[in-house]
């Protein structure tokens, strides 16, 4: 399908992609200027700050109302721990899917699949209530506290991660675990010590998007988490953008470039197993 | 298997058994509060602990979730004891059967109108600790020192000098109705109307009445000549008023901290007059509120008489979030403030929000008409008038 | 040694078994108990038989699905069928006792203040002071008059007196005492300071479910969570009551409420339509062109394009609301600086759509240039080389092979994109909040509005207060259209997978 361009075939390829390229990096850098202006208002940016200072991270990390650099944090706590649970849960149950036959697997993959798309945001209440009583029990996972959220973030943990790793550890030929098997290996050790390693690509990606999902989840947070130096930084900056949003842009800016480094860091640090990830789970069914 | 199975029972009974059982204590005040207020209370709860050794929770909630989380979680048994609410909360959370009234023990120390505002059907449901109302901002390096008095002035102002520098003569949060009332106001629309006996008739909406539909047809004009920035939400009116592009910026009390902090010479007065009349603003009151839910009812108006409602505690809450105070003797402190004073004065115009439920259906109707105008979508008289026929056909529904 | 591990994890998940059923136990939470140990049961059964071999796996995730997700689905559905919402909020029994607490001071009978005394056995004794200086003893719920210098009197000095601090301590004991006057007027607490005069101002008949005001007379019965007397008045609080399938047929009748309805559900579908439409159009295109081994800088294009992926969506929102502003935004900057007038981004119905479209292509293209790249190049090369020797075009490549086996694995998540498009409450809730408003709308509806959100607005800005009952019928209304695309697309993967292992 593909051929040696002409000079013009170049040409317009490159343009194009210039194009999208201006597309997506513009935003990107307009907030990264913003956040080295030291003008700190949506008034008059320019994209090339007059005289660049650090005033607005300075503020992001000295603010008091608004503990901007704390709320970072405890986003990338609560994300790391999330992801790694999914992680271990999801493959779990991916794998009983994967290789088992038994009553209700197809339900089972069915039913994870379609609370999916249950609208989460009006069943805050039950969630609320659920997670009070919960705290009457067990006051360490109650109400404010990060691990009720992180355990309500757990009941999502099946649905497209499942769905994704099923497919993926179907591609693995059965015959691996059977000779392991056979050499006096028990499933489960067939499990962690021939699967899992050599699923590592979908588990990277399965942990990059649950991260990304749970450090931008915004309602449930708000809902359970009600005092400011335990807001994560999606909740936080709500509030923020509230009453500062554009009398305080500069700061706005700042504290989205470092909210969104965490991520751009492991998407970077992930970025080769994204594409086999991403596609393996409807390609290879 | 078998093995298994005795094994874990017996474990988990063993490490069961063990645990302490877990077991709510009586006696014990748990208080809603806002981040604002949260750290003078909790100084204020030790002193009730070292004089009675009742313990006292406080839990910081934002102060906008407090109504909803309170229906929520107070039939559980779960709740709060006291909370802080403003009062148009009062209507809804009163006929919900959410809160109870209080005694108040010496109510010749508070303010009438923070009183009045937290009276519902002849019983005081709050321990009121601040008032406030909008009024004018203004910048004295562009109008001078002593402000503006009337919008004919203000017109005037804006046509010759303002407008060829490219600044508004006035922004204001858009589409806002809480701020636009004092338009709607001044020539003599009112939300609700009142009866003989002095209630609130929700059935009497005046919002579309002779003098508001004037009085909003004056705004679109503002709004058309210039005068008027438009479509600011607040963040953007701010930054305007802060960096010189705006003479002047109708907002409230809430706003002196941001407005200092960009170093505007500023001053703070009423609403100015239209055609020799005031605009009236509306007068909110905040307070304290005793949950129905409360197992520790009398506790808690201990605590707020007595531990509350006193002046150092009263202006420990001023000097953490600085509002004009319901408490007179913590006022002759408070309003040595000119700032103070300015709202002081401004509040003295302006008219109690209504604290019945049927509030609840005019604001998002209310708004959409503002905001439809302000998007040059429909005519005032119409949007209003619309507005109005959805407010009173959904208080009928729900009556 | 597995088997210790085994016991142990069975052991530790008993533990929380039991130690929440011993709470449910002491809360007579008896249901849920009842729940608890049929999970329990269920729970070691798979773990102790080889016949739940397979479960175990499933467990963990599974346990969070069903409390976390199935439970909450459940509680929808059941307040659906209710009137829970503002003004009914309380359970029945509990708008009774506040009903029944109600109690009407007799004003002119004025305070009593009091000293109390507690005797040996622990017991309380009130010294009562009326206004007109009589003095009463008051013990166990009965008042008597006493004079200075009765027995019972200089009883009173060998107990002892509570000390102010005493009182405050006990004073939800005190308040729950009660001590009679006659058939109606009690003596009650009012204050710390002062007991007043009270008598109740209703009284309850369970058997008949009525409620009496004692003064009147009037009767007030339950009427749709509301105790109602013959003409009409209503008691507040009202209740929580089961009301049938009220909300959904006011969901498909009311006219406040159908009246937007179909407008907020075209556009949903277009926003939907339009949001996959888009991101994959520009998603596919910009995979093709990366796809080919003859372009320079590919790695450099790749991970630039996918950057809009990296950042959070909640922050490139925001700062799309920024580059989006009417008044201070660049992107009006510029137009005004090259075409001489800026657009009305978020306040024109039209153009707020557009906006909106705008951001979603920009946050959700990168997606769609990654997948659509990796099922590129899991097309084999062959077929390509064989349509050359037929001599077919680029464009009847692309048309006959590309598209067709791209859709088979890419389809699947298209339909995905499509159902999660359809309920994306965030991208519309952070840019434009479903504004500009509709004119002459009977509801609070916005033209960007979509199901989501207008369900949002009817549930917490109707103006009625909140609304749960209404919000969870139009949830699973929602919630049945998603949940039948995804069925829809669950039957095609399945398909395939089946077809897949017949290969």
């Amino acid at each position: 399908m593909y051929r040696r361009h002409s000079l013009f075939g170049s040409l317009w390829r490159h343009a194009v992609l210039l194009l999208f390229v201006v597309f997506a990096l513009f935003p990107i850098l307009w907030v990264i200027s913003a956040s080295f202006n030291p003008a700190n208002t949506l008034v008059g940016q320019r994209l090339i700050p007059g005289n660049p200072s650090l005033a607005n991270y300075r503020e992001v990390f000295t603010s008091e109302q608004y503990p901007i650099a704390l709320w970072i944090k405890n986003s990338i706590v609560i994300g790391l721990i999330t992801s790694t649970l999914v992680v271990i849960m999801t493959s779990f149950a991916a794998y009983a899917f994967s290789r088992f036959r038994f009553r209700g697997r197809r339900t089972g993959l069915f039913a994870s699949l379609l609370i999916q798309v249950f609208p989460q945001m009006l069943a805050a209440v039950s969630i609320y209530l659920l997670v009070l009583s919960i705290g009457r029990i067990f006051p360490a996972l109650g109400i404010n506290t990060h691990a009720g959220l992180i355990m309500v973030y757990l009941g999502g943990a099946m649905g497209v991660n499942a769905w994704l790793m099923k497919g993926y550890f179907d591609t693995i030929p059965n015959s691996l675990e059977e000779s392991a098997m056979i050499d006096g290996a028990s499933p489960f050790q067939a499990f962690y010590l021939i699967i899992l390693p050599l699923a590592r690509p979908i588990l990277a990606v399965v942990f990059l998007l649950q991260f990304i999902g749970t450090y931008s989840e915004l309602i449930l947070a708000s809902v359970l988490i009600s005092s400011t130096e335990k807001y994560t930084l999606a909740v936080g900056l709500q509030l923020f953008i509230h009453d500062q949003y554009a009398s305080r842009w500069g700061v706005f800016a700042a504290a989205s470039v470092l909210g969104a480094l965490p991520i751009v860091i492991l998407f970077l640090f992930l970025q080769k197993h994204l594409v086999a990830g991403l596609t393996s789970g409807a390609v290879k069914g | 298997m078998k093995r298994i199975a005795v094994f874990s029972l017996v474990f988990a009974l063993a490490l069961a058994l063990s645990l302490p059982v877990a077991a709510s204590v009586p006696g014990e005040l748990l208080i809603w509060i806002d981040g604002e207020r949260a750290p003078v209370l909790t100084a204020v709860a030790r002193t009730f602990v070292a004089e009675y050794g009742i313990p006292v929770k406080i839990q910081e909630l934002p102060f906008g979730d407090i109504r909803d989380n309170l229906a929520i979680v107070a039939p559980t048994g779960e709740g709060p004891d006291i909370i802080i609410g403003a009062h148009d909360w009062l209507g809804q959370l009163v006929s919900d059967g959410l809160i109870e009234p209080i005694d108040i023990e010496n109510p010749s120390l508070f303010l009438q109108s923070g009183l009045d505002a937290f009276t519902w059907g002849g019983q005081y449901y709050g321990i009121p600790y601040a008032i406030e109302s909008i009024g004018l901002f203004y910048n004295k390096d562009l109008v001078g020192e002593d402000g503006i008095a009337s919008f004919e002035e203000l017109v005037e102002l804006t046509k010759n000098e303002l407008a060829p520098k490219g600044i508004y003569g006035l922004v204001l949060p858009q589409p806002d109705p809480y701020h636009t009332f004092p338009f709607f106001s001044m020539l003599g629309g009112y939300v609700f109307g009142v009866d003989e006996e002095g209630v609130l008739n929700p059935l009497d909406v005046g919002l579309a009445n002779a003098g508001a539909i004037e009085g909003f047809e004056f705004f679109e004009q503002l709004l058309n000549e210039g005068v008027i920035a438009r479509a600011t939400p607040y963040d953007t009116m701010m930054s305007l008023f802060q960096n010189g592009q705006a003479a002047t910026m109708m907002t409230g009390p809430w706003a002196f901290g941001d407005v200092r902090a960009a170093g505007v010479n500023y001053g703070f007065t009423q609403i100015p007059s239209y055609k020799g009349q005031y605009g009236k603003p509306f007068l909110g009151a905040q307070g304290f509120m005793v949950s129905a839910f409360s197992e520790n009812k009398l506790l808690a108006n201990i605590f707020l008489n007595e531990f509350v409602a006193t002046k150092e505690t009263m202006l420990a809450i001023f000097e953490g979030d600085p509002r004009p105070t319901a408490f007179l003797p913590a006022a002759e402190v408070i309003n040595e403030d000119p700032d103070m004073r300015g709202v002081m004065e401004a509040a003295a115009e302006a008219v109690p929000m209504p604290a019945i439920p049927a509030m609840n259906s005019v604001w998002t109707a209310w708004s959409d008409a503002i905001e439809l105008v302000i998007n040059q979508q429909s005519t005032p008289r119409a949007a209003i008038q619309n507005a109005v026929e959805i407010i009173v056909q959904t208080i009928q529904e729900s009556m | 040694m597995a088997k210790l591990i085994k016991g142990v994890f069975l052991g530790v998940l008993n533990v929380v078994f039991i130690w929440t059923a011993l709470f449910l136990l002491g809360h007579q939470a008896y249901w849920v108990l009842l729940l608890l140990v049929l999970g329990a049961a269920l729970v070691n059964f798979i773990f102790i038989s080889e016949k739940g071999y397979p479960y175990r796996y499933l467990l963990p995730a599974s346990f969070f699905m069903i409390l976390l997700v199935v439970y909450p689905i459940v509680y929808t559905v059941y307040v659906s069928v209710t009137n829970y919402g503002t003004g009914n909020i309380l359970s029945k029994e509990q708008a009774v006792t506040q009903l029944q607490e109600r109690r009407i001071l007799d004003a002119e009978a004025g305070n009593y203040t009091y000293t109390a005394y507690r005797d040996g056995a622990g017991e309380l004794w009130f010294l009562f002071t009326s206004p007109q200086g009589e003095l009463l003893l008051g013990h166990a719920g009965r008042l008597e008059p006493v004079q200075e210098g009765d027995e019972r009197f200089s009883q009173l000095a060998q107990f002892t007196e509570l000390t102010r601090a005493d009182l405050v301590r006990a004073t939800n004991e005190l308040s729950a005492l009660s001590f009679a006057f006659d058939e109606t007027w009690q003596l009650q607490m009012r204050n710390i300071n002062y007991f007043g005069v009270y008598r109740p101002q209703y009284e309850y008949i369970r058997e008949r479910d009525e409620l009496i005001d004692l003064e009147s007379g009037t009767v007030y019965r339950p009427v749709l969570g509301y105790f109602e007397a013959p003409d009409g008045t209503r008691l507040t609080p009202g209740f929580r009551e089961v009301i049938g399938l009220n909300n959904f047929r006011r969901l498909f009748t009311n006219p406040q409420v159908t009246g937007p309805f179909v407008r907020v559900f075209i556009w949903t579908v277009q926003w939907a339509l339009l949001s996959v439409g888009c991101t994959f159009a520009v998603g596919l295109f910009l995979a093709i062109l990366l796809n080919d081994p003859y372009l320079r800088l590919r790695k450099f294009y790749r991970s630039v394009l996918i950057l809009p992926y990296a950042v959070p969506a909640f922050i490139s929102a925001l700062i799309w609301r920024g580059l989006f502003h009417t008044e201070l935004g660049i992107i009006n900057q510029v137009l005004r600086a090259t075409i001489g007038s800026g657009v009305p981004w978020l306040q024109d119905p039209v153009w707020a759509k557009v906006a909106l479209v705008i951001l979603n292509l920009w946050l959700g293209f990168p997606y769609m240039m990654l997948v659509c790249l990796g099922a590129l190049q899991s097309i084999d090369h062959e077929m390509y080389e064989a349509a050359v020797v037929d001599g077919a075009s680029s464009w009847q490549q692309f048309y006959h092979i590309t598209l067709p086996l791209l859709m088979v694995s890419v389809a699947p998540l298209l339909i995905a994109s499509f159902s999660f498009n359809f309920n994306n409450f965030s991208v519309i809730y952070l840019l434009t909040r479903g504004r500009p408003p509709m004119v002459g709308a009977q509801t609070p509806a916005g033209h960007t509005d979509i199901l989501i959100s207008y369900t949002y607005r009817l549930a917490f800005e109707s103006g009625r207060g909140v609304d749960y009952g209404l919000a969870s019928a139009v949830t699973l209304v929602i919630f049945l259209i998603t949940g039948a695309i995804t069925f829809i697309n669950f039957r095609f993967t399945g398909t395939l997978e089946e077809v897949r292992k017949n290969v």
